[in-house]
């Protein structure tokens, strides 16, 4: 129990002391600076009379209630500056810009701040611009509106110059010091700007048609060159075409090509072939045929020859035999000739010697007929003479019984020639009978007896005539001849 | 610890610095210089004798005018 009271009590007491050290012991930020005053401190290097301490940048112990701890910022400050002043040359300008500004981070700085501005540091920036407003003012008024647009160096160090130790009175340093903008209400600047800007627009029109120009140019160039560059590409791939065609043809060729080739290898070939076996046919047919067709027209020849030869001989053989022969009979017949010429000449002159006998045997005989035959003749013609002159006589007497004896001795015959013409008549019809038959007959019978009376009418015409013997060239010889025959 | 104030001044004496506003007679310069673990500038001002130090010029500083001016001179004199 007691020791948890001690425990409790020293706990306590830890408790406070820590608590009592809190309140004690501060600490200095970087960006500020303690400063201390109250108890009677050995001043830290600021010599006599400063009557306060300043820490930065570590911890250090306070007594409270006896010494007062104020901090100072060490930070950044800014402030904008927008002020109305008149250059060298009296041209009103408005001047912005901008002041960056902080404590001196050197102990007499701090000091200096410290003593100016420890109550007062929210209102720092408005003590500057009223600092640098009246120095500004007459920065401006010393220098040209040229100097301050061309030569900052000269601004900044004029700066400097004025404000410089100004700040540092008051423990500030400046940073930087940035002129935003000068306003001219009067447009010198841009009056003065104007004919650089002129020049420059020309010389900027002049560069950008000269640019345009030589663009241009090298545009037109770059076309005209693609253009001959495409052009030539293009013969190129066309001569590669043609190539690729040419070797494309070829290679589709080559296929055909070589088998034609081949085919032409094969042919060839082939045709060797052909005419070895043909040569081997030839060789053949001529060991086979020829040489047999020769042997055996050799043979047919020799034979023939042989054959001729020996029927030449023979022939010969025979001629002369023949002539031999010929010549034999030749002997013979003549000698059989000489033999039968004797023998028909004894024969002839029997045979004439008979002839002649004969003949004249026959003639005397033909002599002795013919004479009595003519003897006969002789009397015969006598005798008819007689009958004929008789006859004559009568005739000459009696015409019309000579005549009618004629036609009575003839009479049957010239029925005969009446009834010939019905010979012909296969059937005939007589439409009054027999009557009709018999005129028929008396008709053909009376022409009959016309011709009687024409025969007399020329014998009366003849009997004018002297010779009797002689009447019609017709009539008297049948005449004459009838009775003859008859006789 | 509490002597490091008084020290600053002194300390100052002989640091180098860079011009960064040109340092002239008749002008307010400003070099930087490597301080207090930081870099600060401060009002320069060139010490007798010497000329013009344009903008890139090392320096020396000479003399400590606290709290914020310092007299300067070339570092490497040609």
């Amino acid at each position: 129990m007691a020791i948890g009271v001690v425990a409790g009590i020293v706990l306590a007491a830890i408790v406070a002391l820590i608590g009592l050290f809190k309140l004690m012991w501060r600490v200095a930020e970087p960006n500020e600076a303690l400063v201390i005053s109250g108890s009677t401190h050995k001043t830290e290097g600021l010599g006599q009379g400063m009557g306060f301490r300043i820490v930065t940048g570590r911890g250090t112990l306070v007594l409270p209630g006896v010494q007062a701890v104020r901090k100072l910022s060490l930070d950044l400050n800014e402030t904008q500056l927008s002020v109305d002043c008149v250059t060298h040359q009296g041209i009103p300008l408005r001047v912005k810009g901008v002041v960056i500004f902080k404590v001196g981070d050197d102990l007499v700085s701090i000091a200096n701040a410290a003593r100016r501005f420890l109550d007062q540091q929210k209102m720092m920036p408005e003590r500057v611009h009223i600092v640098f407003a009246g120095h500004l003012r007459s920065i401006v008024g010393g220098l040209t509106v040229e100097d301050m647009i061309r030569d900052r160096e000269k601004l900044t160090g004029q700066t400097r110059m004025a404000c410089g130790t100004e700040m540092e009175k008051l423990g500030l340093i400046v940073d930087s010091l940035q002129i935003h903008e000068i306003e001219d209400p009067t447009g010198y600047i841009k009056n003065l700007a104007m004919p650089h800007a002129a020049a420059v627009q020309r010389d900027a029109r002049i560069a950008q048609a000269e640019a345009n120009r030589l663009a241009t140019e090298a545009e037109q160039a770059a076309f005209a060159r693609m253009a001959e560059a495409t052009r030539d590409s293009e013969i190129l791939q066309a001569g590669y075409q043609a190539e690729r065609d040419k070797a494309a043809a070829t290679a589709r060729q080559a296929g055909p090509l070589s088998e034609a080739a081949a085919r032409q290898e094969v042919v060839v070939q082939e045709t060797r072939v052909a005419e070895l076996e043909a040569h081997r046919r030839e060789q053949q047919l001529q060991a086979d045929v020829r040489k047999p067709a020769d042997a055996a027209a050799y043979e047919t020849r020799t034979r023939a020859e042989a054959e001729r030869d020996a029927r030449i001989s023979a022939a010969q053989a025979k001629a002369r035999e023949t002539e031999l022969a010929a010549a034999a009979e030749a002997t013979r017949v003549t000698t059989a000739a000489t033999a039968d010429a004797q023998a028909v000449e004894a024969r002839g002159i029997a045979s004439a010697k008979a002839t002649r006998a004969t003949g004249e045997a026959e003639a005397a005989a033909t002599q002795a007929r013919g004479l009595a035959e003519a003897e006969s003749a002789k009397a015969k013609g006598l005798a008819e003479a007689e009958a004929i002159k008789a006859r004559a006589a009568a005739l000459a007497e009696n015409q019309e019984a000579v005549v009618a004896q004629q036609l009575a001795e003839n009479w049957p015959a010239i029925v005969e020639a009446g009834a010939g013409a019905f010979g012909n008549v296969e059937h005939m019809v007589l439409l009054n009978g027999a009557e009709g038959m018999s005129e028929m007959f008396a008709k053909a019978l009376t022409m009959g007896g016309t011709g009687l009376g024409v025969a007399r009418q020329l014998l009366a015409s003849m009997g004018q005539a002297p010779a009797p013997g002689t009447p019609s060239p017709a009539a008297p010889p049948v005449n004459g001849r009838i009775p003859i025959r008859e006789e | 610890m509490g002597d490091r104030g008084a020290d600053t001044d002194t300390d100052m004496v002989g640091m180098t610095g860079r011009v960064t506003g040109t340092v002239g007679p008749g002008l307010v310069g400003e070099v930087i210089v490597r301080i207090r673990g930081g870099a600060e500038h401060f009002l320069a001002h060139p010490v007798a004798g010497t000329g013009r130090l344009a903008v890139g010029t090392v320096v020396t500083v000479v003399e400590h005018l606290p709290p914020r001016t310092v007299y300067v001179m070339a570092a490497y004199d040609n």
